[in-house]
C-alpha cells in the first residue's frame, strides 16, 4: 500500500458471523473507516475463513487452500485484506504468512488451486482493523480522537483482545512494530480512551471468551464456565460495556449471558460491543444504524449513559 | 589445467623474489636466536616445491576414522601426490609410537615436510609441531588434514565419500606443505604487573592470588565499594554462611594489601599494546571526595575523607539506593553500605545539587570535598588482565505473565535476599511490599527467564537459582514459624558438593515442591494477594494458588556494556553474549587475546565456588608470563612488502586487532605491523588491493596451491 495515497483501500473480508448476528458490525466498520481515510471494499466471492478451530482441528490441507482461495480473490483485486474478526485473522493472516514462508506448502496449495484455475502468489498483505485503527501508518489514535463527535464521556468500558489477534505470540508480526506487549497489552485502551470513555482494567484480562478452538461447539457448559469466569471478573471491577475486536468472542459474551443465564442461573446485563460499533456511535452514528437492537443483551442502559 | 598450475607458481616465484628484496619489517620484539646461516625472520621463498618431499602419516584414531573410510585407499591414494615421499599410517599417531614413526622417515626419508592426517590442529597441532621439531626439521614445516572432526564423524554412514574427502584433504594439505617455510617465535619481554578488572568475589580473588605470588596488580571497580554481587547476598548456600562475614576479610585483606593498588569508582577507558605491554587508560571517575592519600598530595595534611558520615547527614538530597535495589534512601553524598571498601564517600553529581553544606561538615581540618573535581585518566602499564566484570539480572518485567513491577507484591530473589537480610531496608524482616505485613505463603519462581526458549528470555540455565531459592525457603521457614514457600520448577539442579543433600534437607523442612512452570500471576486487586497460575506435571492438573508473596528467580544476563568491554580487550562472545573462554573444556580461563583471562560469571552462570576456583586458575594463568618474563608469540603475523605497499592505509582500519600503521620510510607512507599484536587473521592480507601483505604460514602462493590441488581433483 502506498502511504502517499490520501486513502487506503482493503477489500473487507467480512467472515461469518459479523454479517449473520451483527450486521451492525460490517456497517460501522465501512461508515467509521471512511471517515478516518480507509475506503473498505467488498471482497466478492469470498467464503468461510475458514475457521481455525474446526477446519484447523481436522484436516490442515483444506484449511490452507480454503483460505488461499479467500487470499486469491483479493490478490486479483491487487488489493489489501482488512478484517474484523480475530478467527479470520487467525486463519488468513496466518495462512498468507506460511505460503509466502514456504514453497513445499505453496505448492501443493497451489496444486489444488489449479482445479479452479487460480494461484497463490502472495502479493498482498492482510490486516485485523483495529491494527489498522491503531497503527499511525494508516490511521492512529489521534485521528480517532479527532474524528469523535459524540464522546462517550463518563462510561467505563472493558476491553477483551481476544487470542488469535496476539499469540502465539512467535508466529505473530505485526505487535514488534508498533503493540509489543502480547501479556499485557493496553493499545486496546487507548483506543478506547480516543473515544472519551474510561478504560478499565480487570482480573486477568487476557484469558480466552471460552468459545474458540472448537470449545463451544464441543463443550458449551465448559465454554460458558470460562465466559462466566471472565465476567465474574469485569463484575467486580464494575463497566458499563465490554468492548471486543472479535465477533465470535462477541457472540459468546452477548449470546453467552441468555446461555449462562439458563443453565447457572446467573445474570450480568452488561452490554457487549465490537469496537468497530463503539467507533460508530462515537462518529455519531445511531444505534438503530449500527444494529444494537439486534444485540442478545440490551445495551439500553450504556446509550442512555453515553448520548 | 596444468598450464594454469604453471603458471601460478611463475607468479609465486615472481613474488618471492620481489619479496627477498624487502627490508626486514621493524624489529620491536625479540627475535628467538635463529640456526646459524638462517635469517631471523624468515622470509618470503626460503623454499620452492620442486625439492620437496613430503611424509604423509595416516591416523586410524582406534575406529573413530578407520572405521568410516578405507584407509589402504587414502594411503595407496596419497602415494601418487606430487611430492609425497613416504606414506605410513598407525592406529594412534598422536601416541609415542605414532610419533617416533614421524621421527624415524623424516630422518631416513630425507623429508622436507610433514603431514599428518588426523583429528584437528585444535587438539594436536602442538604434538605433532613438536614431533617435527624433534625430527629435525622447522616445526612450522607441520600440516594437518583434518579427516576426522571435519570428514568420519560427520560421513559416519557414507564409507566411500569420506574415503574420497580424505584422498582430497591429504592432496591439499600436501599441496601447502611442499610450500611450506622455516618460522621462528619470538619473545617479547613482559610487565611484572597485572590488572584485575571487577572486584566481586572473583576479581577479589583473583587479585590477593596474584598480590600473594608477590605481582603487583591493579584492581579496577566501577563502583564505589568492591565486594560485587555477593555483598549483597544475605547468606551462602549450601553452608549458610553469612555471606558478608566470609566476605569482608576479602575485602579487607583486598584494601590492606600492599601488592594491590584499589581503584575504585573507575572504568577501563582505553587498552592499547599487547600481551606482556598493555598499556590499559584507566578513567577515574570524579569522586568528588578526597582519600586522605589524595589530600595530602595537595598538601592538606592530615586530610581527607575518614569516612565519618557527618557529609551525609547534611545533604539534601534524597535518592533510592542501588545497592538495596531502591528500597532504601541515600543522600547525594553516600556509601552504599555500611562494610564498603574502601571507606570513602562519594558524591552522585547527577543527583547533588551542591548546596555545599557537606563542604561545611567536612570542616577545615579533612577539606576531603571537592565538589569541582574531574574525571581524571591514568595510564597503567600491565602484562597481563584478568576479566572478573560479573553480570546483570535479567530485567524480568519483560516476562509480562508474572507482573514484575505491575504487582506490588511479586519480588525479585535479590529484592528479597536484601529483605531478609539483617543488614537489609527492613532489618531482616520479610515484608509484602504492599502493606508492610509478613507473608505466610510464599511463591518461588525458578527458572524466570532461564531455559526459556519463547524469545523473551535466556536459553540457558542460570545455575544457581535452584540452589539460593533452596536457601531462601530454608531462611523463610527458619523465621517466619508456619509460613510455607511454595516452589515451582522444572528441575532442581543441585549439582555440586553438598547440594544434593542440602535439597533433601529443604524437603524435610516443610517447603512444597510443584514441578511446572507458572504460566500466569494475576493480583486480587483487593488484598493484593497473588493467584499463581500453573500446571502440576507430576500429578497432571492445573493449579491457581492465592499466595501472599512471589519471588521470581530471574534469569542473569551478561553485562550491559559487555560489548564495549569486548572491543576493548579483543574478546568474542559466545552466541549467549558471555565472553568466550579459549577452550571450554580445556582452556576455561584464557581468552582468544593473549594475556587476557576470564573470571567468574563474565565468562557465563557459576556460583560462588566456582568463581573463587576459576579466578584462582585465571589468577595462576596470568601470573605465568609474568614469572617467565618473557612470552613466545607465534609467527603468524602479516608482513608488508614495503615495495608494493602504496600507504592507501585501508588494511589500518580493517584490522580488527589494532596492529597495522602507517610509517613514513624511506620517503614513502607504508604500513607497519606491531607483530606482538597480530594475530595472523589474514583480514588485511585477504583485502590488500596491491598484493602488499604477506601472511606468515597463510601465505597467498601457499593457498592457490591448495585451492589448486583442490580443484585439480585426480588430474594430478
Amino acid at each position: 500500500m502506498s502511504e502517499s495515497k490520501a486513502n487506503h483501500t482493503f477489500a473487507l473480508y467480512l467472515g461469518c458471523i459479523a454479517p449473520n448476528r451483527y450486521p451492525g458490525v460490517e456497517s460501522a466498520a465501512i461508515k467509521g473507516c471512511k471517515k478516518l481515510g480507509i475506503d473498505l471494499v467488498p471482497l466478492k466471492g469470498a467464503s468461510c475463513c475458514p475457521a481455525p478451530g474446526a477446519f484447523g482441528s481436522i484436516d490442515m490441507n483444506v484449511f490452507y487452500a480454503m483460505a488461499a482461495r479467500n487470499l486469491v480473490l483479493a490478490e486479483q483485486m491487487k488489493t489489501d485484506i482488512a478484517l474484523v474478526c480475530n478467527g479470520c485473522y487467525k486463519s488468513i493472516w496466518e495462512v498468507n504468512h506460511k505460503l509466502k514462508h514456504n514453497k513445499d506448502l505453496r505448492d501443493g496449495v497451489n496444486e489444488v488451486l489449479k482445479e479452479i484455475d487460480m494461484e497463490f502468489k502472495g502479493t498482498i498483505n492482510v490486516y485485523h482493523l483495529a491494527e489498522l485503527l491503531y497503527n499511525d501508518k494508516f490511521v492512529g489514535v489521534s485521528k480517532i480522537r479527532d474524528s469523535v463527535v459524540t464522546p462517550l464521556t463518563g462510561a467505563r468500558i472493558a476491553v477483551h483482545y481476544g487470542c488469535h489477534l496476539t499469540k502465539p505470540h512467535k508466529d505473530r508480526e505485526f505487535e514488534k512494530g508498533v503493540m509489543l506487549n502480547t501479556e499485557h497489552p493496553v493499545w486496546m485502551e487507548e483506543l478506547v480512551a480516543a473515544l472519551g470513555a474510561t478504560p478499565v482494567e480487570y482480573r486477568n484480562k487476557m484469558q480466552c471468551c471460552g468459545a474458540g478452538g472448537g470449545v463451544r461447539g464441543y463443550d458449551i457448559v465448559h465454554s460458558l464456565d470460562i465466559t462466566n469466569e471472565k465476567l465474574i471478573n469485569l463484575k467486580e471491577v464494575g463497566v458499563d460495556a465490554l468492548t471486543d475486536i472479535c465477533p465470535f468472542c462477541q457472540l459468546q459474551f452477548d449470546r453467552g449471558q441468555i446461555e449462562i443465564h439458563e443453565k447457572f442461573g446467573v445474570d450480568y446485563n452488561l452490554p457487549v460491543l465490537h469496537f468497530a460499533e463503539l467507533l460508530g456511535l462515537a462518529q455519531g452514528m445511531s444505534p438503530q444504524e449500527l444494529g444494537l437492537d439486534l444485540h442478545a443483551i440490551s445495551c439500553e442502559p450504556f446509550l442512555q449513559k453515553v448520548l | 589445467m596444468v598450464e594454469k598450475k604453471k603458471t601460478t607458481t611463475k607468479k609465486t616465484e615472481t613474488k618471492k623474489q620481489e619479496a627477498k628484496k624487502v627490508a626486514p619489517v621493524k624489529q620491536e620484539v625479540k627475535a628467538a636466536p635463529a640456526p646459524a646461516g638462517q635469517q631471523a625472520v624468515a622470509a618470503p621463498g626460503a623454499t620452492t616445491a620442486k625439492d620437496a618431499r613430503i611424509g604423509v602419516f595416516i591416523c586410524h584414531c582406534g575406529t573413530n576414522i578407520a572405521g568410516s573410510m578405507d584407509i589402504p585407499a587414502v594411503e595407496e591414494y596419497s602415494k601418487t601426490i606430487p611430492h609425497v615421499a613416504y606414506v605410513d599410517n598407525y592406529k594412534y599417531m598422536c601416541s609415542m609410537p605414532g610419533q617416533t614413526i614421524i621421527q624415524k622417515a623424516v630422518k631416513e626419508h630425507n623429508l622436507t615436510g610433514v603431514v599428518v592426517a588426523a583429528c584437528t590442529p585444535r587438539l594436536h597441532e602442538p604434538t605433532f609441531r613438536t614431533a617435527t621439531k624433534d625430527a629435525g626439521l622447522n616445526p612450522f614445516r607441520f600440516e594437518m588434514a583434518n579427516i576426522r572432526d571435519q570428514n568420519s564423524w560427520v560421513h559416519m554412514h557414507d564409507r566411500e565419500g569420506s574415503t574420497e574427502k580424505a584422498k582430497d584433504a591429504v592432496r591439499i594439505a600436501v599441496a601447502k606443505a611442499a610450500l611450506l617455510q622455516d618460522l621462528y617465535p619470538k619473545s617479547v619481554p613482559v610487565e611484572p604487573t597485572a590488572m584485575v578488572v571487577g572486584a566481586g568475589v572473583g576479581g577479589m580473588q583473583a587479585a590477593l592470588d596474584l598480590a600473594a605470588a608477590g605481582i603487583k596488580t591493579y584492581l579496577i571497580e566501577s563502583d564505589m565499594s568492591i565486594g560485587g554481587r555477593m555483598s549483597q547476598l544475605d547468606k551462602t548456600f549450601p553452608t549458610l554462611d553469612c555471606s558478608q562475614c566470609i566476605l569482608t576479610p576479602k575485602m579487607v585483606d583486598v584494601g590492606r594489601s600492599e601488592k594491590i593498588e584499589l581503584m575504585t569508582w573507575s572504568e577501563v577507558h582505553e587498552v592499547e599494546g599487547y600481551i606482556g605491554n598493555f598499556e590499559v587508560t584507566v578513567r577515574k571517575k570524579a569522586r568528588g571526595v578526597m582519600t586522605p592519600k589524595e589530600a595530602a598530595a595537595k598538601g592538606i595534611v592530615g586530610g581527607g575523607c575518614n569516612g565519618c558520615g557527618d557529609c551525609d547527614a547534611v545533604c539534601p538530597v534524597v535518592k533510592p539506593n542501588e545497592f538495596e535495589i531502591g528500597m532504601k534512601p541515600r543522600k547525594a553524598i553516600y556509601i552504599n553500605h555500611p562494610q564498603v571498601v574502601p571507606l570513602i564517600y562519594t558524591i552522585d553529581f547527577s543527583a547533588c545539587v551542591k548546596c555545599g553544606l557537606c563542604v561545611t561538615a567536612c570542616g577545615p581540618e579533612k577539606r576531603a570535598i571537592d565538589l569541582e573535581m574531574k574525571d581524571e585518566f591514568v595510564k597503567l602499564k600491565v602484562g597481563t588482565v584478568i576479566l572478573a566484570t560479573g553480570y546483570d539480572i535479567f530485567p524480568i518485567e519483560k516476562k509480562e505473565e508474572w507482573g514484575y513491577k505491575r504487582y506490588e507484591n511479586v519480588i525479585t530473589s535479590l529484592e528479597f535476599e536484601r529483605l531478609i537480610c539483617a543488614s537489609g531496608p527492613t532489618g531482616g524482616h520479610l515484608v509484602r511490599p504492599s502493606d508492610g505485613q509478613t507473608p505466610m505463603r510464599v511463591a518461588f519462581v525458578l527458572c524466570a527467564g532461564s531455559r526459556d526458549n519463547t524469545g523473551v528470555g535466556k536459553p540457558y540455565c542460570s545455575r544457581f537459582c535452584c540452589m539460593y531459592s533452596l536457601k531462601h525457603a530454608h531462611q523463610i521457614t527458619e523465621k517466619i514459624p508456619g509460613c510455607i514457600p511454595y516452589i515451582f520448577y522444572m528441575d532442581i539442579r543441585s549439582f555440586g558438593k553438598m547440594y544434593e543433600e542440602f535439597y533433601y534437607r529443604i524437603q524435610d523442612e516443610g517447603a512444597k515442591f510443584i514441578r511446572g512452570r507458572v504460566a500466569n500471576i494475576l493480583e486480587d486487586p483487593k488484598t493484593k494477594n497473588l493467584h499463581v497460575y500453573a500446571d502440576d506435571t507430576l500429578l497432571d492438573r492445573p493449579i491457581d494458588m492465592e499466595v501472599d508473596l512471589v519471588v521470581l528467580a530471574a534469569a542473569i544476563q551478561p553485562k550491559e556494556d559487555t560489548n564495549r568491554t569486548r572491543k576493548l580487550f579483543g574478546v568474542s562472545c559466545s552466541m549467549d553474549g558471555w565472553l568466550l573462554e579459549a577452550h571450554p573444556k580445556l582452556n576455561p580461563c584464557g581468552t582468544t587475546t593473549a594475556g587476557v583471562f576470564l573470571a567468574g560469571v563474565c565468562q557465563g552462570p557459576k556460583d560462588i565456588p566456582d568463581t573463587v576456583a576459576q579466578a584462582e586458575g585465571a589468577a595462576s594463568a596470568a601470573s605465568i608470563p609474568i614469572h617467565m618474563g618473557e612470552v613466545e608469540l607465534e609467527p603468524y603475523f602479516a608482513m608488508c612488502l614495503e615495495d608494493k605497499c602504496a600507504g592507501c592505509g585501508m588494511c589500518v582500519n580493517l584490522c580488527p586487532y589494532s596492529a597495522l600503521s602507517l610509517v613514513e620510510k624511506n620517503g614513502r607512507t607504508v604500513m607497519q605491523v606491531t607483530e606482538a599484536k597480530c594475530k595472523g587473521c589474514g583480514t588485511c592480507g585477504g583485502f590488500c588491493p596491491g598484493g602488499a601483505i604477506w601472511m606468515q604460514h597463510f601465505a597467498t602462493p601457499q593457498i592457490v596451491a591448495q585451492i589448486d590441488a583442490f580443484l585439480l581433483g585426480g588430474e594430478q
